[in-house]
């Protein structure tokens, strides 16, 4: 029995010493890199408060991130939107629901760096497909990521398209587990489609438009590849995201000191946004 | 009982943990990683160490990574420097000499000497860095000049090649045509990269601004010092080329080299790696040729260029500083520089290149090279300043706001960037 009592710690062990490699001991030299200068070749240099100072005179930094917001503002409202819309679909009685559910899910599949580079071009304002299109009905052309007004909107949408699959999927778990006698009732007392959907299955599914907003808004904070790959953070910085200005910082110019003291502020305004929409969103469950 | 188990898996930990071996008996030199630089420096490694018993030289190409920058900080943060580097970046050294990562050349014996010889006072000024010191080989350039479509320039029936600024707009003014008739441009005097990305001013504003400056510095004495007319006027001149849509503003799928080539764009500004990709690629019958970047309608002199030079560093772990560049000179002697250049097409910063008898059989068989042999003695590569980059990031951020967007003056986007980049250097 004696013998035995390291047994569970050495079950634990390779995950405690990845966590403590990996994450722990990360986390712990970033905060103390908050403090510092250091431009990783030559050695630290202790700076107090400098770059929490610096950050919040940084008018750049606030512009990613009322950038990272606009973003947020167009790609989580019509996240749900359309994901919810979808799932629907899919919850009917239609044919080939596989196949819609595979192609639905498929872009979520594919590498963002190749769906970037594909929207790049269709969004392309010369000789894009959208613009080709437009221009063939007779419409103007639009600068989709070389108007400065829109091209975080651009990226909103394509954004959409690439991560929608995941949550049609989550809705459509979410739908199937209504129980079906709240519509027979609600048919018996005669209440419209718009009714049902409005009073039974969105109360229904709260928790799962919960997560979805949850998780939208993370993956949107995390916004990255797209403005990197696609436009660079521009034009005139109407698409540098937060995260990008902080690899910037970090890769580009070799500001560890101040990229981590960015990196914790947005941590802690991550979690103090997904605090506020815990409190406003999620209801009690409905029995 | 625990406790020696602990010890045990310990040891073999630590113990299974590679070192460098950087003896006294071998030296380690990371070239770069095409497939014609691999082969040079194979012959040369090669070559070395037939001729030489007291001192071994092995050499791989540089680990692959997102840019060599990223791979050479990542080896320097990790202690797994080779002794000598080639394709250093020369923005980059004075970090890493700052850094104390870099020996410092000028105390090898013989160096400045063969350095003078090969390259000349101007390039030996131009690579010492602020403490005085010396810490790069220059090695080879890539010159930026003006790539043009000989069949479509001829048809704008010029008043002469588009050298200067007017002219340039004037054939613009005849190349943007609509040819799908869609009431949309859709061939241009010329493309740029848009993305407002550091690096992509060497192949637009920097070309221009030491063509038109006689060779100018953007930071000298640890102070903007290009707050002065030539970049105002080449920001000017790109701007009008924005703004009259003589340039497309749209972020090319396949670059620039796919619209040269698909005749969207009359000209190109690149260097002489362009060559051997259009000779790959270019369609039957597609003839181009190259001449000087532009330069203001009342410029005098010779007209300068970006050099994009790329050099050799020795990095501190080297322990045997002398020998390491022993073996750097064997890459650089005339023999040396001219077989890099049969086998890669780049050029050795080697100064009067274009006039060496020694070198001229390679131009015969290469005429298009001897344009970039000639300007490759009107070429400068960056300034000597540790935050090199973000100068040339505050600089494209005017440039997008001046040059794409047309929101700002040029003297308003040169005024702003001067002002921020005193700020960050401290004044």
């Amino acid at each position: 029995m004696k013998k035995k009592k390291w047994l569970p710690y050495l079950f634990v062990a390779p995950y405690l010493l990845h966590f403590l490699v990996f994450v722990a001991f990360p986390v712990l030299f970033s905060l103390v890199l908050t403090f510092h200068k250091w431009n990783i070749i030559s050695p630290m240099e202790f700076t107090g408060l400098d770059n929490y100072t610096r950050m919040f005179r940084d008018k750049m930094f606030w512009k990613t991130i009322g950038n990272t917001i606009q973003f947020l503002l167009v790609h989580i409202p019509l996240q749900l939107i359309v994901a919810l819309a979808l799932a629907e679909f899919l919850n009917q009685n239609i044919k080939l629901k596989g196949f819609y559910r595979a192609a639905f899910f498929l872009p979520v599949i594919v590498s963002g760096v190749v769906v970037t580079i594909l929207w790049q071009q269709l969004f392309g304002f010369d000789s894009g497909l959208f613009n080709r299109l437009l221009t063939n009905m007779g419409m103007d052309k639009v600068g989709w990521l070389i108007d400065p007004d829109i091209a975080m909107n651009s990226i909103a949408i394509m954004a959409t398209w690439k991560n929608v699959g995941l949550y049609v999927i989550l809705f459509l778990v979410g739908l199937q587990t209504v129980p079906p006698h709240y519509y027979e009732a609600a048919d018996i007392e005669g209440a419209t489609h718009w009714q049902k959907f409005r009073h039974i299955t969105l109360p229904m599914i709260n928790p799962t438009i919960f997560m979805v907003v949850i998780l939208s808004t993370i993956g949107g904070f995390s916004l990255f590849i797209e403005p990197y790959v696609m436009t660079g953070g521009g034009p005139l910085n109407s698409t540098l995201s937060s995260v990008l200005y902080i690899y910037k910082q970090a890769f580009q110019y070799y500001h560890m000191g101040y990229s981590a003291t960015l990196g914790f502020f947005f941590a802690f305004l991550i979690l103090t946004v997904v605090m506020l929409q815990k409190r406003f969103i999620e209801t009690e469950e409905v029995d | 009982m625990h406790l020696k188990a602990f010890f045990f898996l310990a040891i073999i930990l630590f113990g299974s943990c590679s070192s460098k071996e950087n003896g006294n008996k071998e030296l380690l030199y990371w070239s770069s990683n095409n497939a014609a630089e691999i082969d040079f420096t194979s012959d040369k490694v090669a070559q070395w160490n037939a001729d030489t018993s007291h001192i071994k030289m092995s050499f791989q190409p540089i680990p692959e990574g997102q840019s060599s920058e990223e791979v050479i900080l990542a080896a320097v943060v990790g202690r797994t420097t080779p002794d000598i580097y080639a394709n250093m970046w020369q923005g980059s050294v004075e970090l890493f000499a700052k850094a104390g990562k870099l020996i410092a050349l000028d105390t090898l014996e013989g160096f400045k000497e063969f350095i003078l010889e090969r390259c000349g006072q101007k390039t030996l000024v131009e690579i010492t860095s602020n403490d005085g010191h010396i810490y790069q080989v220059p090695w080879k350039i890539n010159p930026i000049i003006t790539l043009y479509n000989k069949a479509m320039v001829s048809k704008l029936d010029l008043d002469g090649m588009p050298t200067t600024y007017s002219k340039y707009l004037a054939a613009g003014a005849k190349a943007s045509q609509d040819q799908d008739n869609n009431g949309y441009i859709d061939q241009w005097i010329g493309y740029t990269e848009v993305k407002v990305i550091w690096y992509q001013r060497f192949f637009n504003f920097y070309p221009l601004y030491l063509a038109a400056s006689h060779g100018g510095a953007l930071v000298k004495n640890n102070k903007a010092a290009f707050n002065n007319e030539y970049a105002i006027e080449v920001f000017r001149f790109l701007q009008e080329l924005y703004k009259n849509n003589y340039f497309s503003k749209e972020q090319s799928a396949g670059g620039q080299d796919r619209l040269f080539m698909e005749g969207d764009i009359l000209t190109q500004w690149t260097g002489p790696w362009s060559i051997s990709h259009l000779d790959k690629f270019k369609p039957a019958g597609f003839e181009y040729d190259f001449f000087p970047m532009q330069v203001p309608d009342n410029h005098e002199g010779p007209i300068y260029t970006y050099a994009d030079p790329k050099n050799i560093v020795l990095f501190n772990t080297c322990t045997q500083p002398q020998e390491a560049w022993n073996f750097v000179k064997t890459l650089i002697t005339k023999e040396g520089d001219k077989q890099f250049l049969e086998i890669s097409g780049q050029l050795p910063r080697r100064q009067n290149i274009d006039k060496d008898a020694f070198f001229q059989d390679y131009f015969v068989k290469n005429p298009k090279a001897i344009t970039f042999a000639k300007q490759a003695n009107f070429v400068k590569g960056t300034d000597n300043c540790e935050v090199i980059v973000e100068v040339f990031d505050i600089i494209s951020q005017e440039y997008e706001a001046c040059v794409i967007y047309n929101k700002k003056t040029p003297e308003a986007a040169i005024a702003d960037a001067a002002a921020a980049v005193n700020l960050l250097l401290g004044n």
